[in-house]
């Protein structure tokens, strides 16, 4: 997964059914017309937050975003209908690719990639630039220069933090360090 | 997580100290250019209305801010070559380290050898007993069955009798015939075994001489 090329932060490009179809923005009453919208808004919220590297969606937040708005169809998805996007995601059926924060559902965890995905990839770079037995900061594997061309440059550290607990519980790191001044060491 | 790994040691919290360290240098430039940028824009802004002392006052606390900015460049050079040097000198012990366990494992197996004069006696040895099998080979390889030896040296009879056309030495009797085909001398199986014995003979004699 290394040498994944960042993503470009100019403008996002919305789908047909985004920019031009009205009822995208109200959910379905017929369980399969409406599980399949579900599944759509999934993967339109996941590609968005990919393209943005949004980790962490609140509700309040984006429910005027042009993700959940269009002004040109002056159509809106409602938070209460944003929630159950987002629960569909958090469920098996939508491959658990978000994870609510509290159980007040006010905002949520986008995993367009999952902790133990990016622990893969975090592995794979560690691997490919020869830093096992390293010890590395946090910052640095977020914000050094040496990370500049991975995705996981500019994440969330607490999604980070996630993904190393994965690599810890493998055997294949360790995070040591006080609160704010933690450091990694790859195995 | 936590601190209670046996994995780390005081080496790594000692790196992960100087690379913190190293981040928050890093953290402060950033700070710093945010700030040089801003005094940069004020000065315009006060030039623009026709303040030059503010935007002079401005542009001198952007020159300091810079002056401060290529300090921090020279302590991260100083923390990152420190940095460098502890990661080559931990590297450099596993090198030693390794040598190290090379060396006991050489010595070890040198011993199980029985040293030098063990070896150099076994080599002897062994060159003895090859010079010897040679030897043998040689003996042996010159040397045909009598059987063997016989049949050959009578088809060497027959050939100098082909090429010849001469009477044979030993049939004296037998009439000549000149052209052409010679029917082999016919020969009694007393007499082969008598000329057998008498080969035999003369090849153990040759052998003894030699």
């Amino acid at each position: 997964m290394a040498g994944v090329p960042q993503q470009q932060t100019d403008s996002f490009k919305f789908p047909k059914i985004h920019t031009d179809y009205p009822p995208f923005f109200t959910l379905q009453i017929t369980a399969s017309s409406r599980q399949a919208q579900l599944e759509r808004w999934s993967r339109l919220v996941q590609r968005y937050c990919r393209h943005h590297k949004i980790f962490q969606l609140s509700i309040v937040d984006y429910q005027d975003k042009e993700l959940f708005k269009n002004s040109k169809l002056n159509k809106t998805l409602f938070p209460d209908d944003i929630r159950k996007v987002i629960d569909h995601m958090v469920s098996q059926d939508g491959q658990q690719r978000a994870e609510w924060l509290t159980p007040a559902k006010a905002s949520a965890w986008i995993w367009w990639r999952r902790p133990e995905e990016w622990a893969l990839a975090i592995a794979a770079w560690v691997d490919d630039t020869g830093q096992k037995g390293s010890v590395l900061t946090l910052y640095e594997i977020v914000e050094g220069d040496a990370t500049e061309t991975q995705e996981f440059h500019a994440m969330d550290m607490d999604v980070l933090r996630k993904g190393l607990a994965v690599l810890a519980k493998q055997g294949k790191a360790q995070v040591f360090g006080t609160d704010d001044q933690q450091g990694v060491k790859f195995f | 997580m936590g601190n209670s790994g046996s994995k780390i040691s005081s080496q790594d919290r000692a790196i992960l100290d100087m690379k913190n360290q190293r981040d928050k240098l890093k953290q402060y430039q950033k700070k710093i250019t945010v700030i040089t940028n801003r005094e940069k824009e004020i000065a315009r802004v006060c030039l623009a209305k026709g303040e030059k002392d503010k935007a002079l006052l401005a542009l001198r606390r952007k020159k300091f801010q810079e002056s401060l900015l290529s300090q921090t460049d020279a302590q991260l050079e100083q923390l990152e070559k420190l940095t460098s040097n502890v990661e080559f000198s931990l590297v450099q012990k596993d090198v030693v380290f390794g040598l190290q366990r090379g060396t006991e494992v050489l010595k070890m197996i040198n011993k199980e050898m029985g040293g030098l004069a063990a070896v150099e006696k076994m080599m002897e040895e062994g060159a003895e007993a090859r010079r010897e099998q040679e030897e043998i080979s040689e003996a042996l390889a010159g040397q045909l069955s009598n059987q063997e030896e016989d049949e050959v040296e009578d088809e060497l009879e027959a050939l100098e009798i082909e090429m010849n056309g001469v009477s044979l030495p030993d049939a004296p009797n037998k009439t000549v015939i000149t052209d052409g085909d010679l029917p082999n001398t016919p020969e009694t199986e007393l007499d082969r075994e008598q000329k057998q014995k008498e080969r035999a003979k003369q090849r153990r004699a040759q052998l003894q001489a030699a």
